[in-house]
């Protein structure tokens, strides 16, 4: 009869430390998802910041088409690279062209900025001083989420992979996840950098 | 990843210390009924007749010390948490809202706020700005994550770059992610209990005759366990600013980011004879400051650990101090 009764009580603990495992995994899953989704926002503020930056450069460099037409035509490249992405996120060469245009609009902006860097009346302009500063808190931001992304993973393998968690994350399929390496070139890793 | 071992040593001596508070507490009970038994015992001495203990001696005198002290920090927490909210303290101290679209370097401190939430995968706090105050420094408060401030200095906006305002920032986000205004909130509460057996010792000395003898051994047991409560609810503090401080060099990344703003503290408080004077802290926001008061005891009472010591763990060896001085014009990069 005592048998009987002990038997249950480990059954139930068994049943209830099982819940509470998984359901933390479920919590730590969804955290990395939604820091994944953070990364997409980030980048979309900065395809929306371009334009507004191009159309103040256009007061001051009257003379500069061909660089603000490069700007305007990588980053609709990017948008549409990025957009095929999202429906794809598994698909490698999707990734592959994304992380290709995100390349190709870093470069642009670059030159567009060492051309700003001969006109002294665009850097003291405050609108652009300010869509300045919203450029460089987006690209720290892109940074930081792509940071937390892989915080968040970390946290979720340490959960998932310690014993004896690491039990019932393989009896519920709870496989490691991956950390985001850097798809970008040292290039594109260099924001567009201007002093003003 | 040394910062990943800084916080997980600040979060281990953080429980180890709470144990010693719980302990210092109970000790507390224990001692004040001891010390009463032992008056007791000498008043059996002298007594020309025979005495008894009293009937339920030690539950009496375990449930009365046990009631001022829960009571006390009953009292004390609900005093604080009647006291408003995160907002509402801030604007007492003089913060006001910050004005992204009117200056610059508020759009910027905002933007830096917004940074560090996506860093630390927390909802945004409320910014605020300090304008009178001219020394660096910064606060952060708030019962939960929903409902909390980040208040920085002007002196922080002019003085420092935006790394360094970044590593500020990411150090109060830290004190917002981890509740440790609610802990502190709490210890000042056991504290406040512990204080008030001492009172209640002093109370019953005015009575006079055989009560002094009484009151005395409560307000010596008192004393101690207030002293004790305070000096743990300090070591506690200190150790949560060495995981705000591990917390800011995760998030950021870079040890110049808030290494660069305790390495200008280090000047601004060898040059604060020069400096123009702010308007004194209150008390109710001391604790929460980045940098505490200017004199440093590194003391058993100070809610801070000392500013050299803060940045030899941040850098793993000592660095000298930075001067201080305006950077310049805005940069972007």
């Amino acid at each position: 009869m005592a048998a009987t009764w002990i038997v249950l009580a480990v059954v139930v603990v068994l049943v209830l430390w099982g819940t509470a495992v998984f359901n933390r995994l479920v919590q730590r899953r969804n955290r990395i998802a939604n820091a994944f989704a953070q990364i997409d926002v980030q980048l979309k503020r900065r395809y929306d910041l371009i334009p507004n930056l191009v159309e103040v450069a256009k007061r001051y460099l009257t003379h500069e088409a061909a660089t603000l037409e490069a700007v305007t035509r990588a980053r609709a490249a990017a948008v549409g690279a990025a957009a095929v992405a999202r429906a794809h996120p598994v698909d490698a060469s999707a990734v592959n062209t994304l992380a290709l245009a995100e390349q190709e609009l870093g470069g642009s902006m670059g030159r567009l900025m060492v051309v700003a860097e001969s006109y002294p009346e665009l850097k003291a302009d405050a609108t652009m001083q300010s869509l300045g500063e919203e450029l460089a808190s987006t690209e720290n931001r892109i940074g930081f989420a792509r940071q937390a992304y892989n915080d968040e993973v970390l946290e979720y393998n340490d959960a998932a992979a310690q014993f004896p968690a690491l039990v019932a994350a393989r009896v519920f399929g709870f496989g490691p996840a991956a950390m985001l390496q850097s798809t970008q070139g040292a290039h594109e890793r260099e924001a567009p950098r201007l002093a003003f | 990843m040394r910062f990943f071992e800084l916080q997980d040593a600040a979060r281990g001596e953080t429980l180890r210390l709470l144990a010693l508070f719980a302990l210092a507490v109970a000790a507390t009970v224990l001692g004040v009924h001891l010390a009463l038994a032992l008056c007791w015992w000498a008043l059996t001495l002298v007594s020309p007749f025979a005495l008894e203990f009293p009937r339920l001696f030690f539950q009496v005198n375990v449930g009365v010390t046990l009631l001022l002290i829960l009571g006390g920090w009953w009292i004390e927490t609900s005093n604080l948490q009647d006291a408003g909210g995160a907002e509402r303290l801030a604007r007492r101290v003089g913060a006001r809202e910050s004005r992204p679209g009117v200056a610059h370097a508020e759009q910027r401190l905002c933007n830096i706020v917004d940074e560090v939430c996506i860093a630390a995968h927390m909802p945004r706090p409320m910014v605020m700005v300090m304008p009178r105050h001219q020394a660096i420094n910064a606060f952060a408060t708030g019962w939960d994550e929903d409902d909390a401030v980040v208040a920085v200095t002007q002196g922080a906006l002019d003085l420092l770059t935006r790394d360094e305002l970044q590593g500020m920032v990411a150090h109060e986000c830290s004190h917002i992610h981890e509740g440790d205004t609610r802990l502190n909130m709490q210890l000042a509460g056991m504290v406040f209990g512990l204080e008030l057996v001492w009172g209640f010792g002093d109370a019953l000395r005015e009575r006079g005759g055989i009560a002094v003898l009484f009151g005395s051994a409560i307000m010596a047991m008192g004393s101690v366990g207030w002293y004790a409560g305070r000096a743990l609810q300090a070591s506690v503090s200190r150790q949560r600013e060495f995981l705000a401080d591990a917390r800011a060099v995760q998030w950021t990344r870079s040890r110049d980011g808030l290494g660069g703003v305790l390495r200008k503290a280090l000047t601004q408080r060898q040059e604060a004879h020069a400096m123009p004077s702010d308007p004194a802290w209150p008390a109710t926001v001391q604790h929460l400051l980045l940098l505490g008061q200017l004199a440093e005891r590194g003391g058993w009472f100070d809610a801070h650990p000392p500013l050299a010591l803060r940045i030899r763990r941040i850098y793993g060896r000592s660095m000298p101090a930075l001067p201080l001085e305006r950077p310049g014009a805005v940069t972007w990069a």
